[in-house]
């Protein structure tokens, strides 16, 4: 998962001396490049490469986006079941061959990414305003307040996720896809909001936050107005890891079969493509492997593109 | 001039050991993660009770259904037979119930599977989990360091080929999901390619062959075990090389550096103990998580390879709704996490000397 | 950046008996940056020579170039510093010449510390934070030379003791738990493990408290008097270099512009940006000077001015200045000055009258050099 490279930045313990007011350090000779800066035609060139690859991550994850969402209008719903024609090979008619029903395995493809990446983008949603609020507050208000949000944080974080949601699919019924969303969304809050938490801290001391309370402008207002704002880009890279998080647990369950086989995406197809021993059969590869691909190919441009976002946003390494 | 004598107020002994067990906690690092991992524990078995009774859909209760509407037991006899699975008698009150079921923990009882009660939960567990935790350690040992080793590799040749082609390569290999790795291990080389025998690798150890402490036993467990373990390998790899990557780029840029360099110490020296040593420390902050992750991972990544340990039993357990042993398996698996959160906490401490003495953040 | 017109001149030098050549010459160093905006010059054509057992003090603001020239000595500079003009000329104590710039890496390695050793500043991250402070000595000389541990042991006690500091406190602590005085000397000490002859200092006082600042002068003073290396520190300090220095040179956007003895440069400074510098600086004791600061502020390296770099912030500049960038011409025996105009600068002061808070009339009572100091 994605997710847990995340956490790094916030718990970094950082031992920078002080920045001195005279005389210079070794860090502020002239032309002292920063490690990921541009310094030279070089190190332009792999910038602009790495923000090439990000650039491709997201036309690949807007493509991913269309035909999950506009795809299912120009393709059947629902495809019966045709037993003479099980596990073909690919053919003009069935341009990914067809499943262990026989039916055509591209379509269900194209019908298939839609309820993925709804519920991944609502679990990160909600993940991110939970993580927001309390990350928030907790570093607002501090004292008890913070402490035990910390702690709860804490413990959430140390609970080994897929095995939770595990347990709890088995006592509640996931037949709705927000409640998975939301499921998700309830364990994979504390790596953002601990980040929040220590930027709503850092910027408490500004002298923008004290003019703020001076002028007695209410907590909310300046929480919304003057904090978050400069958190925008953070919050927007931690919504899309966030999304693969979500996406990982969620094709974790259906593969398990904890979540209801009902429907068409592309986890009930990786779940009944290998039950059904898909695996074992050359002409059957496609019924397993184009989910598999997908899926990948989803996660990989969602992390490309995140990852060029914060070469673009953060040009020195880690400077908070 | 008269002298008045007050009488001191008396104290009892008791609450100065007290005090000052409480400030030998406050300021010593070590023993602050440890309370810390007590309390987890303790906040994680207390979750766990109150999780199996209080959601919807109690699985107690849907035991004692079960039992009346397809046996034709009376509510008190399931209600029995449930407390002997669940170790708990569901007509007592919450609190008492919450008491006996630490008293019960404390002895080790976590109750008896449904499906299978000739044997206690622990039992299960205690014949399962080593191999999870060797394959597990086994992974996330060979993956940290072989992240260190590659991490600090391209920092030090940054913007070169290697770098490229291995930050690239861990990138790939970080975002796809663990399980999907292991998918395509399973289809690409065992079942299609035929290189690898997946059949023979099923299972923890070769069948006939007794667990011993000998060679030969554990090169068996190690073929055995070796796809699961190059599947947590490959999934984990990469963040760590990227994480080093970073860590050892900012320590590069250090005065320390510049300074041993100064002293005319040779690269090597000045890579190990200078650099690596000093580049390293943030990543133990990872561990924890690291291990909560690939732990849990066994449970998707085990049945996949058929590997008998804790995850397989765990699916199987969910599957069938064995709710005593999922969880017994879920708070020993948690258990083990917050364990090793708290080794890779100390061990920091011992690594950092900045954080000894002060309990600080 | 031509050079044109007069003979660039270092330093005039005593009569050449082996004894007297300078240990260090830096001649006509050039040292750049490459920047995405450009490449920054940071210096430009310095020089200047170093004597056994004299004490240079290198003095600018921040931007000067005198870190760089000083790391440039040791060839410390990050991946993107080039010296593409220059020699550092090093004498061994065979009596040998060398260009330091032309060493191969392992000769440069044990160049460093053995030959010439920097004290970076306290404030500074310098010491490793997870190794002890013995670990690291230890490291220092078993880089250049295998000695016994119990040798090194004793070296080291010596030493600390030489800076004021108890041995057993601090060699086997670790340097965050040591104060910044502390750490400072526990780097002095170190940088004397191997008796180079050459030590460079790097604002050895700067960020220390005042109390601290006079304990390190004394023990930079001892130390020098027991072992006679020959001293350079950078400083943006002139009161520093009143105390410790023999001469003095000043450094402006890359550039040595003016070299001499302290008495030269405190009284009679022959660079407007010399004078300028001592103009600033009100003396503790005696009469109460008009103070005044240097017009405008330093140069963008990237981009400097035409001919002098000076100029736009000097008072005497003229026609020359914006064409011709001035060398270091002869003032008198020890004493240089990169001014096309040198012979006209002169220091002059009000004095201020305590009382009135009127000035009064020129050239009167001159200070001595203790009350210059700040």
């Amino acid at each position: 998962m994605a997710g847990w490279i995340r956490a790094f930045g916030s718990r970094r313990r950082n031992n920078k001396p002080v920045a001195q007011t005279v005389g210079t350090s070794l860090a502020d000779l002239p032309g002292q490049p920063a490690p990921r800066a541009v310094a030279g035609g070089l190190g332009l060139l792999a910038a602009m490469a790495r923000n090439r690859a990000g650039l491709l991550g997201f036309i690949v994850f807007i493509l991913f986006v269309l035909i999950a969402f506009i795809g299912p209008f120009f393709v059947p719903q629902t495809l019966p079941a045709d037993l003479k024609a099980i596990y073909q090979a690919p053919s003009p008619q069935h341009l990914l061959g067809t499943d262990s029903e026989g039916r055509d395995i591209g379509i269900q493809m194209i019908n298939g990414g839609q309820s993925i990446i709804l519920v991944g983008a609502t679990a990160a949603l909600l993940s991110t305003l939970i993580s927001i609020t309390f990350g928030a507050l907790a570093a607002y208000l501090g004292g008890y307040v913070d402490t035990l949000i910390m702690l709860v944080a804490d413990v959430v974080l140390t609970l080994p996720q897929i095995v939770l949601l595990a347990v709890l699919a088995t006592f509640i019924k996931l037949n709705s896809p927000w409640l998975l969303a939301a499921i998700i969304a309830l364990l994979s809050w504390p790596t953002l909001l601990r980040a929040v938490r220590a930027q709503v801290l850092s910027l408490k001391e500004r002298e923008y936050v004290e003019a703020a309370r001076v002028l007695d402008l209410g907590t909310p207002r300046i929480l919304f107005l003057e904090i978050l704002p400069n958190m925008a880009n953070f919050i927007l890279m931690n919504f899309t890891i966030g999304m693969t998080g979500a996406i990982y647990a969620q094709v974790g369950l259906y593969l398990l079969g904890l979540a209801p086989l009902a429907g068409n995406n592309w986890g009930i197809m990786l779940n009944l493509a290998w039950v059904r021993g898909a695996i074992f059969f050359k002409q059957s590869l496609l019924y397993i492997l184009a989910p598999v691909l997908a899926i990948s190919l989803l996660q990989l441009s969602i992390v490309t593109m995140t990852r060029s976002l914060e070469d673009i946003f953060n040009p020195r390494l880690r400077g908070a | 001039m008269s002298t008045v004598t007050v009488a001191a107020p008396r104290r009892a002994v008791v609450p100065l050991a007290v005090a000052r067990a409480a400030a030998a906690v406050y300021h010593s690092y070590a023993l602050q993660r440890v309370f810390k991992a007590i309390i987890t524990i303790f906040l994680i078995t207390s979750m766990t009770f109150f999780l199996v009774r209080l959601l919807p859909g109690n699985p107690v209760e849907t035991y004692i259904n079960t039992q009346i509407g397809q046996y034709g037991m009376s509510y008190a006899d399931a209600a029995q037979q449930a407390a002997g699975l669940f170790s708990f008698n569901p007509n007592e009150p919450l609190a008492q119930q919450y008491g006996e079921y630490l008293v019960a923990l404390a002895h080790g009882d976590l109750g008896r599977p449904l499906l299978s009660q000739g044997t206690t939960v622990g039992e299960l567990i205690k014949s399962y989990l080593p191999w999870t935790l060797f394959s597990v350690g086994v992974g996330l040992l060979i993956s940290f360091s072989l992240g260190i080793g590659l991490g600090m590799l391209i920092a030090y040749r940054r913007e070169g080929l290697v770098d490229h082609v291995l930050t690239a390569t861990g990138s790939l290999l970080h975002s796809v999901p663990n399980y999907l790795l292991a998918i395509m291990i399973v289809v690409f080389l065992g079942v299609q390619l035929g290189w690898l025998p997946i059949t023979n690798m099923r299972g923890a150890y070769s069948p006939g062959v007794t667990p011993a402490l000998s060679i030969d036993f554990i090169k068996d467990a190690l073929y055995h075990a070796s796809l699961p373990i190059a599947t947590y390998v490959l999934s984990t790899v990469g963040s760590w090389m990227l994480i080093m990557k970073s860590s050892t780029l900012a320590t590069l840029d250090e005065d320390y550096v510049t300074a041993a360099r100064a002293r005319g110490l040779r690269d090597r020296r000045i890579a190990t103990a200078y650099v690596g040593r000093n580049a390293v420390l943030p990543l133990f902050t990872q561990v924890a998580i690291a291990a909560g992750f690939v732990v849990g991972g066994s449970l998707l990544i085990e049945p996949l390879f058929q590997y008998q340990g804790i995850g397989w039993i765990l699916k199987n357990s969910v599957n069938q709704r064995d709710y005593p042993v999922m969880q017994g398996i879920f708070l020993v698996i948690t258990a083990s996490v917050v364990i090793a959160n708290l080794l890779a906490d100390l061990l920091y401490g011992r690594l950092d000397p900045r954080i000894r003495i002060t309990a600080e953040e | 950046m031509t050079t044109v017109g007069a003979q660039p001149t270092t330093t005039p030098q005593p009569a050449a008996a082996a004894q007297d050549e300078p240990i260090l010459s830096v001649r006509d160093l050039c040292v750049e940056y490459r920047a995405a905006a450009g490449i920054v010059r940071a210096v430009e054509g310095a020089s200047f020579d170093l004597h056994a057992g004299e004490t240079i003090a290198l003095i600018g603001e921040s931007g000067s170039g005198k870190t760089t020239l000083g790391l440039g000595v040791l060839r410390l500079l990050p991946k993107s510093g080039r010296t593409p003009r220059g020699q550092i000329l090093y004498r061994r104590r065979d009596g040998r010449i060398e260009d330091v710039l032309k060493l191969p890496n392992e000769e440069l390695r044990r160049f460093r510390w053995q030959e010439c050793a920097m004290v970076f500043q306290a404030a500074q991250n310098a010491l490793n934070p997870v190794a002890r402070v013995w670990d690291q000595m230890l490291d220092t000389v078993r880089a250049h030379r295998g000695a016994r541990r119990d040798e090194v042991r004793e070296r080291c006690e010596r030493l600390l003791g030489m800076v004021q500091l108890e041995p057993q406190r601090v060699l086997h602590a670790f340097p965050h738990e040591l104060s910044g005085g502390m750490r400072q000397r526990v780097l002095i000490a170190m940088s004397l493990l191997l008796d180079p002859q050459v030590l460079i200092l790097d604002e050895p006082t700067t960020a220390l408290d005042i109390l601290t600042q006079r304990a390190i002068i004394e023990v930079l003073r001892s130390v020098r008097a027991e072992l006679h290396f020959a001293m350079l520190f950078i400083s943006h300090d002139l009161s520093l270099a009143a105390e410790l220095a023999d001469r003095v040179a000043t450094m402006y956007a890359g550039k040595v512009v003016e070299l001499g003895t302290v008495r030269d440069i405190f009284y009679d400074p022959k660079h407007p940006y010399t004078l300028g510098l001592i103009k600033a600086v009100p003396p503790v004791a005696g009469d109460l000077f008009e103070i005044s600061s240097i017009a405008g502020t330093p140069p963008n390296l990237l981009n400097l001015p035409p001919g002098c770099s000076f100029h736009p912030r000097c008072a005497y500049a003229r026609g020359q200045c914006t064409t011709d960038v001035p060398p270091l011409y002869a003032v008198a025996a020890g004493h240089a000055s990169a001014c096309h105009y040198w012979s006209e600068v002169q220091l002059s002061r009000k004095v201020i009258d305590a009382r009135s808070g009127s000035l009064l009339p020129a050239g009167e009572a001159v200070p001595s050099p203790g009350e210059a100091a700040g």
